[in-house]
């Protein structure tokens, strides 16, 4: 049992980006500002000319929690397991999750890069991992 | 501005427990006729209803129109944002009665986890009481979870951020980060809290936790939620209601000799920031501009150190730690360290949480806060602050009131 985003026409690009192993973000084609999650609208100029911009899959984590409780039966297995905040290298911030390391190990500031997992047959999430082993 | 032109005449409560047996409907009709009782007002005179939205609170204006009696209820207003329609509810109210739009208006908010599901559950029901994640339908013996997007959720949920408790561990680490505090500074402040409200529980006969004691050694041992947080730094999960009545300070000083006025209020939301705070461009912890809390003092035309004490939303033990700095009794970066020193007791400079708050009172979103401070500035409470005049209530984001004796 995984818990699944569903897509909307706003969020769509988004997630068929994730299950083609590419991490997109939206940005505007008037002012080049980007930002996550989308908006029907830039936020800065107001343009409804928008796109989605590749990001390098970079960052480092922001802030983190170890989940130790689970508060949904779909996540009973899956304790412990590290909810975090990355902020990627070119500027937006992602809610992910952290794996391929021990929770113990996540730190702030740790540079990760992006981990495509398939949940589904049809649903991909970007996860970060630890860019240095 | 609101200062001294309304005031609130009458509060009501139900008992709280962790299951009670009366529907939302049932405890908001008793606490609002306990209000209106205090207040000496006959229920078909209330003309006014302010509540926090749904899908948060979930008992209707008609429903209690009818079962209230009330002969016209000529204003209704509702406030979105869980916790953070504390100052919005109260502001709405003033404003009515300020324009004429109403004169007796009854702010309520009723809660049955027992019946609607638990807040710390996301299976059953989401976060904050909202609208629950779907299984897939067919015949899978172990369907998906499938989340609807709505507010953002769909990109925090599949990766197990379901909870609010959750999204302020977030908060609380991002405390610890951005101030280089260790593990165990954050625990040494965040316990002190716990342990100073739980205290002030223990003389409150309306407390849950009334006659549960709590030492360092019971709250360390506590099992660790979602790390910095333990079991004792997250709030109770509970049934109960909490009604009060607000209408214009003549006919207040009519009904009463001790009405509690109010100063200010406050609600806030400010370009690219969200009350919940995970995709702010700037710093997750500023989780409100420092012009709001400027204008919360403003308006009532008082400063920090007229504040004789202070009710903070704390749904967990991290936000009146840094509600203190928000609202700009201690400097950023230092009530960690204040909690620890000087502290939040009934002896210290200011009082924080004097009923228990919802670690160890009862959690009602904000609102039983808000009656310990009128209780305080009549001089009723269990805890009573030696003569206070002035009460501060607020929630982490910004929404907030200033009251007076």
């Amino acid at each position: 049992m995984a818990i699944i985003p569903a897509a909307t026409d706003l969020t769509r690009p988004y997630w068929d980006g994730a299950r083609h192993g590419k991490l997109v973000v939206q940005r505007c084609n008037n002012c080049a500002n980007h930002w996550h999650p989308p908006l029907p609208g830039c936020p800065h100029c107001h343009s409804t000319d928008l796109g989605w911009q590749q990001v390098s899959g970079t960052g480092t984590v922001y802030t983190y929690t170890v989940v130790r409780h689970a508060t949904h039966a779909a996540l009973a297995g899956h304790i412990p397991y590290v909810i975090a905040i990355v902020e990627l290298t070119e500027g937006p911030r992602i809610v992910t999750g952290i794996t391929g390391c021990d929770p113990r190990d996540v730190r702030a500031g740790m540079e990760v890069r992006v981990r495509f997992e398939a949940v589904t047959d049809d649903v991909t999430l970007p996860y970060f991992e630890p860019a240095s082993p | 501005m609101i200062r001294r032109e309304v005031a609130i005449v009458g509060i009501g409560q139900t008992a709280y427990a962790k299951a009670l047996p009366g529907t939302a409907w049932e405890l908001a009709i008793e606490a609002i006729l306990a209000a209106l009782a205090d207040a000496g007002i006959d229920p078909k005179d209330v003309d006014g209803l302010c509540r926090f939205a749904p899908p948060f609170e979930t008992v209707s204006e008609p429903q209690l129109v009818r079962a209230l009696g009330i002969r016209e209820l000529t204003f209704f207003a509702e406030s979105p944002l869980g916790g953070e329609a504390l100052g919005a509810v109260i502001a709405h109210a003033a404003a009515a009665v300020k324009a004429r739009l109403a004169s007796t208006v009854v702010v309520y908010r009723a809660l049955s986890q027992s019946k609607g599901g638990r807040f710390g559950r996301a299976d059953g029901r989401g976060p904050g009481g909202a609208a629950p994640a779907t299984a897939t339908a067919g015949a899978d013996p172990n369907p998906h979870v499938v989340v609807a997007e709505e507010d953002n959720r769909s990109f925090a949920w599949p990766y197990g951020l379901m909870s609010p408790g959750q999204l302020f561990a977030l908060w609380a680490r991002r405390y610890a980060i951005v101030n280089r505090l260790t593990d165990e500074d954050l625990t040494q402040a965040l316990g002190a809290i716990a342990i100073t409200q739980r205290r002030y529980a223990n003389n409150n006969p309306n407390a849950m936790m009334r006659d549960r004691k709590m030492d360092a050694d019971d709250y360390r041992n506590a099992r660790m939620i979602s790390e910095p947080l333990r079991l004792f730094d997250l709030c109770l999960e509970n049934d109960g209601a909490c009604a009060y009545v607000v209408t214009g300070a003549e006919t207040a000083r009519a009904l009463r000799d001790d009405p509690v006025y109010l100063l200010s209020a406050t609600q806030t939301i400010s370009p690219y920031r969200e009350p919940m705070g995970i995709y702010v461009t700037g710093e997750l912890l500023e989780l409100f501009p420092p012009a709001t809390a400027a204008r919360l003092f403003a308006d009532a035309g008082v400063g920090r150190t007229d504040i004789d004490l202070a009710e903070f939303y704390d749904a967990t033990s991290y936000m009146p730690l840094r509600s203190l700095e928000s609202y700009g009794f201690v400097p950023d970066g230092q009530a960690w360290r204040y909690v620890t020193e000087t502290g939040t007791g009934p002896d210290s400079p200011l009082p924080v949480n004097t009923h228990g708050g919802h670690l160890s009172e009862a959690y009602l979103h904000g609102m039983n806060g808000v009656l310990e401070a009128v209780r305080q500035l009549r001089g009723t409470a269990s805890n009573q602050v030696a003569d206070p005049e002035i009460a501060l209530v607020g929630a982490p984001a910004g929404s907030a009131m200033i009251l007076a004796r």
